[in-house]
């Protein structure tokens, strides 16, 4: 538990291309700091519970407003209809139909209708997952298959995440779009994990750009390093961050991580790598 | 004739889709159009070095603006914005268009109408030719949103450059995931290929991406990368395939070529035209039944 007035340190774990090994460091750093809680944010494919010894969960929904309609107060207006930008709502025969999947839970229709007719009702879009292992508070979001907009999803992780009060790790989803800066936008540092290939570099650098904007500070940490004999340097924005490990690429880990064993449990340079995160988050975030 | 439109997804990131659909587009070079539907982070064009013959704007969805004057800072919009794009503190509204949807929620309550709502430039699409054959992709702006739409353009741009062209095949690069842009890419094509892993993450999200494609009445086949990793993740990804009735078209073991040819910038020699050749009449055989 961290003392009351310290500042606590909230560090996103990103990295633009996937599978560079986001998962397996952010669990790194939860395993090398005891006592912190563990967001899995990756809400589209969560497996950092797979890292994690797979803690019994309590779980909650999450949910978005919808409108319903009360056909008995609806003159049929239209005006609903005309308000919705994203086509969830048409106006036809008795009342106007709702199409859940289009609408993003505004509540603009039900603030325009002049009847008074709409009243919203929570769709259940994901849930939340929250369970603890090795002294560790694991929050999972997880979207519904099917549910087109992970956001409010990865959001809702966040915020439990953060409400349990302690030092937290964000596991982010892949990619530099929307859900990408849901998930880092509550956090003080990120760490953006990434490989010396063409695909890792061109990513991170995507990446890097979102970080710089939102002005986060920023650190990388290079896995799968020596590839080529030698690391090609980052350049653009990525090539201005702190290069705070290089993991070369271990069979052992890589099959390790696969079975669900966390990599500092065989390799420990994870841990070296996952302390010095936690010293520069530290730093950075002050 | 309809082009059959091959869409590579994984569920989980880093699997090997891009290096898949590299390897079918050499194995389809003059036969096909390539689409690069993974759009934030977009990648093919590093392995088909395309020559950019036209490029236009993403045009997304709206983002609201705030005027001021009429905006007297009233207040009475902050709680109305349900994504938190608007924020009063000392004395002044702020809006954060990163976090806008456009809803108009705000224009509705403000007294002075000081909110206008107008469409976001929200990336940039790109027409070019490869040695392959043409090729539509884009670069999403950092951050930006409407990636489904932009997907969705993308694969409209890639089936009429087919039709005229009189291409017998698409082949997208789709994104990871399965929310929006996983979704946008894969409605309406004729067959999704998963690319992935012998992993209890690749397991867990390959289970996903079915759900997801028999939702939207996809048919799906498999491709198990990096195959030799573990014997027993590998069992697991077969039984789940015979038990879900996806095809396992090919099983490609972990190949220091392979890595080696990426880390270059080069599409890897080590996956073969036969093993090319199979998943494309594996995937073939799908579209029939």
């Amino acid at each position: 538990m961290q003392p009351l007035g310290e500042e606590r340190v909230v560090i996103a774990v990103v990295s633009g291309k996937g599978g560079t090994g986001k998962t397996s460091f952010s669990a790194s750093l939860a395993l090398s700091r005891p006592g912190v809680a563990a967001v899995d944010a990756d809400v589209e494919e969560p497996n950092l519970s797979l890292l994690l010894g797979d803690p019994v969960m309590a779980t909650m929904n999450v949910g978005l407003p919808v409108p319903v309609v009360d056909a008995a107060k609806c003159t049929r207006c239209g005006t609903c209809s005309r308000t919705c930008r994203f086509g969830a709502v048409l106006s036809f025969g008795k009342a106007p139909p709702v199409f859940s999947e289009l609408c993003h839970g505004c509540g603009a229709c039900v603030m325009a209708c002049p009847e008074k007719a709409l009243c919203e009702v929570d769709r259940p879009i994901g849930f939340i997952g929250r369970g603890v292992s090795n002294g560790i508070v694991l929050v999972e979001g997880r979207l519904m298959v099917g549910m087109p907009n992970p956001v409010p999803v990865i959001e809702r992780a966040v915020g439990l995440g953060l409400a349990e009060g302690l030092d937290t790790v964000i596991d982010s989803p892949p990619g530099a779009a929307c859900p990408m800066v849901a998930a880092l936008r509550e956090a003080g540092a990120a760490i953006l994990v990434t490989e010396p290939t063409p695909f890792g570099r061109a990513d991170a650098e995507v990446v890097a750009q979102v970080l710089h904007d939102m002005g986060k500070p920023a650190a990388l940490v290079v896995n799968r390093s020596g590839i080529l004999e030698e690391d090609p340097p980052f350049d653009g924005v990525a090539g201005t961050f702190p290069v705070l490990a290089r993991l070369r690429f271990s069979r052992a880990v890589a099959e390790g991580c696969a079975r669900g064993i966390p990599p500092t449990e065989l390799d420990s340079s994870w841990e070296t790598a996952a302390k010095a995160a936690w010293d520069w988050a530290s730093e950075a975030a002050r | 004739m309809r082009p059959k439109e091959i869409v590579v997804v994984s569920g989980k990131g880093g699997t090997g889709k891009t290096t898949l659909a590299s390897v079918l587009a050499r194995e389809l070079a003059g036969q096909c159009v390539l689409c690069d539907a993974d759009v934030d982070v977009p990648d093919l064009w590093i392995l088909t070095s395309p020559r950019v013959k036209v490029e236009e704007d993403f045009v997304g969805g709206d983002k609201a603006t705030l005027n001021r004057p009429p905006c007297d800072d009233c207040g009475r919009c902050v709680p109305a914005c349900r994504f938190g794009a608007l924020s009063a503190g000392n004395g002044k509204v702020v809006l954060d268009r990163s976090r806008c949807e456009g809803c108009g929620a705000c224009t509705l309550v403000c007294p002075r109408g000081a909110f206008s709502l107008a469409p976001a430039v929200q990336g940039r699409i790109y027409g070019s030719e490869t040695e392959y054959g043409s090729f539509w992709h884009a670069r999403l702006h950092p951050g930006g949103e409407n990636s489904g739409r932009l997907v969705q353009v993308l694969r409209e741009r890639a089936r009429k450059t087919a039709e005229e062209q009189g291409k017998p095949w698409i082949l997208a690069d789709g994104p990871p995931g399965i929310a929006c842009p996983a979704i946008s890419a894969l409605t309406g094509c004729s067959v999704a290929l998963a690319v992935t892993e012998p992993s209890k993450s690749g397991l867990h999200d390959l289970k996903r991406l079915g759900e997801l494609a028999a939702r939207f009445r996809v048919p799906m086949a498999v491709v198990l990368n990096r195959c030799d990793l573990s014997e027993e993740g590998a069992q697991e990804i077969r039984e789940a395939c015979r038990e879900k009735g996806w095809p396992l078209l090919a099983e490609i073991p972990f190949l220091r070529g392979v890595v080696e040819d990426l880390a270059r910038a080069r599409i890897p020699a080590d996956i073969d035209s036969r093993t090319a050749g199979r998943i494309l009449r594996g995937a073939e055989s799908l579209l029939s039944r």
